[in-house]
C-alpha cells in the first residue's frame, strides 16, 4: 500500500470569515477533516487538509471559487518518548533531504507527523525511514 | 503676453495655420512611407487641402502607429538633425519615442515661455522645477521655458520632499512647476515642521499639470500654499508639456493654435463636433520637424471654446481635460494603460488574466494596487514560491511601467465583473 498521502492545498485570502467558508462546506458535505495547518504571509494563506474524501473536497471547493492542488506528502508515526520525533529528522537529514514543512495530524490515535520534502525526494524519504525501522502511515 | 500672436486675430491666426498646415502635409506624404500609403489609400494629395475645414478628409494619427514605427521610424528628418528624444511608456514594453531638431526645441521654449508668462513668472522669478528631468519631458520642458524667459531655475527634479522642501525655502523660489498631488505632498511635509515655518515661502504662483486634477484639488493647491493655480496641458507626442496654459482670467487652457491645431471629435465615428461639445482632442502639429503628426489621436476628453477672454488672447481655449477616451490612468504623472499591466501578467505563471488595477490616494500621492487572481490549480503550496509569484509581478510593473505597485493575490473569479465585461480599473481617487 502507497505510502504516500494527498494533501489537499487551498489558496486562502487573509480575510474575515475565509476559513469558516471552507470548514462550512466541507461540513454541509459531510467531509471530514482529519489535518488542518495553516501557512500564511500578509495577505494570504496555503490551508493544507488531509480529508477524508479529498476528490470531494476538491470539488465542492473549486465550485465554490477556491483554487486548490494535490501535493503528495507522508506521514510519520512518533511514539511518545524524547528523541522520537528528531529519529526521524536525523534520518532525513542524513541523506541531504531537505524538509519542506511538518505539522501534526490530528486524529491519529498515536502522535504523527505530516511530512512534506521535495516530490523527486519523496520516494527517497519514504525508503529511508522505513529502512530506520519508522513506521508511516498508509492513507488515512 | 509673451508674443503678441497670442493676441492676433482670427483671419491672422488662420491664415498662419493653412500655410504651415499645407507646408507639414507635404512634409510628411514627401518623407514618410506611412503618411504617402495612408494619403493615397484615400486618394488625397496634400495639394487637395486648401483651406483649414478640408484637415477633416485627413486620416488620423494613433499611438499605436507610433509603436508600429518604433523607435525613429516616423522621424522626417536624418538622426543628424534630431538633438533630443523624449519617451512616454508604452502599452507592452516598448516606450514611444519623439525627437527634436533644434527648430522643435526652439518652438518648445516658445510655448513654454508663454506658459509661465501665463503665470505671472518674468526674469525676475526663481522657477522650483520639481518635475522629473530625463525622458519624461516634464523635466526638461519646464526647464526651458523658465530659462527662455529668463527666470532662475532651480533643476531640483522629484523625490527627496524633505529636502526639496528646505531648497524651496532657502534659495526664495518663487514659481512652483510639479504635478498637483507633489505640491500638496510637499505642503503637508512643510506642515510638520509647524505654521511658523510655513510663512517664510515666497511663493507666488505655480504651474501644474501632467495628471487630471479635479477642482477641489486645484483650489486646495492654491489654498494651501496661497499661490495663483495654472494648469498646463501637453503630451509627448506633440511636444510635451507648453500645448495650453490658463491665465488668470479663466479656467479655460489657451491652445498654443499657431503650432497645434486642435479639433474636437466624436471618438467612435471621427466626426467633427461643434465649438463646445465635448469630445476627443485631436492635434496636428503644425511647426514640427523631426516627428510631424497629422490628426493625432490624444484620447483626451474635453471642449474648444472660441468666447474672447479679458487677458486679450485671442487663442481658442479648451477646458481641462474631463475624462478618457480609453482606459488609461495617470498615476503621480506616469501613464499606465491596462495592457502594459496585462502584458506582466500574461508573462507569470500561476495567475489568470483576471487583474483589477486600484488607482487610490495615500495622503497626497497616488498608489497603485494591483489584484491578480490566482490560477485554479495553485501553483505552489508554499507559501514562499507564492510571494515569490507577487513579487515578480510587482519588480516587472517597476520595470516597464517604471511605477511602484502593490500586487495583491485572490482566488480565482472573485473580481468584480459589470455585466459580464471585467472591470479593469478603480479609481477611487475622484
Amino acid at each position: 500500500m502507497s505510502k504516500t498521502i494527498k494533501q489537499l492545498s487551498i489558496f486562502v485570502e487573509n480575510k474575515m470569515g475565509e476559513l469558516s467558508d471552507i470548514t462550512t462546506l466541507l461540513a454541509s458535505e459531510n467531509i471530514s477533516i482529519e489535518s488542518i495547518n495553516l501557512s500564511d504571509a500578509s495577505d494570504f494563506g496555503i490551508l493544507r487538509l488531509i480529508v477524508n474524501d479529498r476528490q470531494k473536497a476538491k470539488d465542492i471547493l473549486e465550485k465554490n471559487g477556491f483554487s486548490s492542488k494535490f501535493i503528495d506528502v507522508f506521514a510519520v508515526e512518533i511514539s511518545d518518548h524524547v528523541g522520537s520525533f528528531n529519529s526521524v529528522i536525523k534520518a532525513l537529514s542524513k541523506q541531504n533531504i531537505n524538509i519542506e514543512y511538518t505539522y501534526t495530524l490530528s486524529n491519529a490515535k498515536l502522535g504523527a507527523f505530516v511530512f512534506k520534502v521535495a516530490d523527486s525526494e519523496l520516494e527517497m524519504a519514504i525508503e529511508t525511514l522505513e529502512k530506520e525501522g519508522i513506521h508511516l502511515l498508509c492513507e488515512i | 503676453m509673451w508674443n503678441k500672436i497670442e493676441g492676433a486675430s482670427r483671419e491672422t491666426i488662420e491664415e498662419i495655420q493653412l500655410k504651415r498646415l499645407k507646408e507639414t502635409l507635404l512634409r510628411v506624404y514627401e518623407l514618410t512611407s506611412f503618411y504617402k500609403e495612408k494619403f493615397d489609400e484615400l486618394g488625397i494629395s496634400p495639394k487637395d487641402i486648401t483651406s483649414l475645414k478640408d484637415i477633416e478628409k485627413l486620416p488620423f494619427t494613433k499611438k499605436q502607429d507610433l509603436r508600429d514605427y518604433y523607435p525613429f521610424g516616423l522621424f522626417t528628418v536624418p538622426m543628424s538633425e534630431v538633438v533630443r528624444v523624449h519617451s512616454s511608456s508604452g502599452t507592452t514594453g516598448k516606450p514611444t519615442v519623439v525627437g527634436y531638431t533644434q527648430a522643435d526645441l526652439d518652438v518648445w521654449d516658445e510655448v513654454m515661455a508663454r506658459v509661465f508668462t501665463m503665470a505671472g513668472a518674468t526674469s525676475e522669478d526663481v522657477v522650483h522645477n520639481a518635475y522629473g528631468y530625463g525622458l519624461f519631458t516634464g523635466g526638461l520642458g519646464f526647464d526651458s521655458g523658465a530659462k527662455k524667459i529668463g527666470a532662475t531655475t532651480i533643476p531640483v527634479s522629484s523625490g527627496f520632499t524633505d529636502r526639496q522642501i528646505m531648497i524651496m525655502k532657502d534659495f526664495k523660489a518663487t514659481i512652483l512647476a510639479c504635478t498637483p498631488s507633489f505640491a500638496l505632498h510637499m505642503y503637508e511635509t512643510a506642515k510638520k515642521s509647524g505654521s511658523g515655518y510655513l510663512k517664510d515661502f515666497k511663493l507666488k504662483s505655480g504651474v501644474f499639470g501632467a495628471e487630471p486634477t479635479s477642482d477641489g484639488l486645484k483650489e486646495e493647491v492654491s489654498r494651501v500654499w496661497g499661490i495663483d493655480y495654472h494648469e498646463v496641458y501637453g503630451l509627448s507626442e506633440i511636444i510635451g508639456p507648453g500645448v495650453s496654459s490658463n491665465c488668470k482670467h479663466s479656467k479655460l487652457l489657451h491652445v498654443n493654435e499657431d503650432h497645434f491645431y486642435p479639433e474636437i471629435v466624436d471618438h467612435k465615428t471621427g466626426k467633427v463636433l461643434e465649438d463646445g461639445k465635448r469630445g476627443e482632442l485631436v492635434i496636428t502639429s503644425l511647426t514640427k520637424q523631426a516627428l510631424p503628426l497629422i490628426r493625432y489621436k490624444t484620447g483626451d476628453i474635453t471642449s474648444l471654446h472660441r468666447a474672447a477672454c479679458a487677458c486679450g488672447r485671442t487663442l481658442v481655449r479648451m477646458e481641462s481635460i474631463v475624462g478618457r477616451v480609453d482606459d488609461m490612468i495617470i498615476v503621480n504623472g506616469v501613464n499606465v494603460y491596462p495592457s502594459q499591466v496585462e502584458h506582466v501578467i500574461a508573462n507569470t505563471e500561476g495567475v489568470t488574466l483576471n487583474y483589477q488595477i486600484i488607482a487610490d490616494k495615500k495622503g497626497h500621492l497616488n498608489k497603485l494596487e494591483i489584484l491578480v487572481e490566482v490560477s485554479d490549480d495553485v501553483l505552489s503550496d508554499s507559501v514562499s514560491e507564492m510571494e515569490k509569484i507577487k513579487k515578480n509581478i510587482q519588480h516587472s510593473i517597476a520595470n516597464n511601467l517604471c511605477i511602484n505597485a502593490s500586487v495583491k493575490l485572490v482566488k480565482p473569479r472573485t473580481l468584480e465583473r459589470s455585466m459580464g465585461k471585467a472591470v479593469r480599473v478603480i479609481d477611487k481617487r475622484a
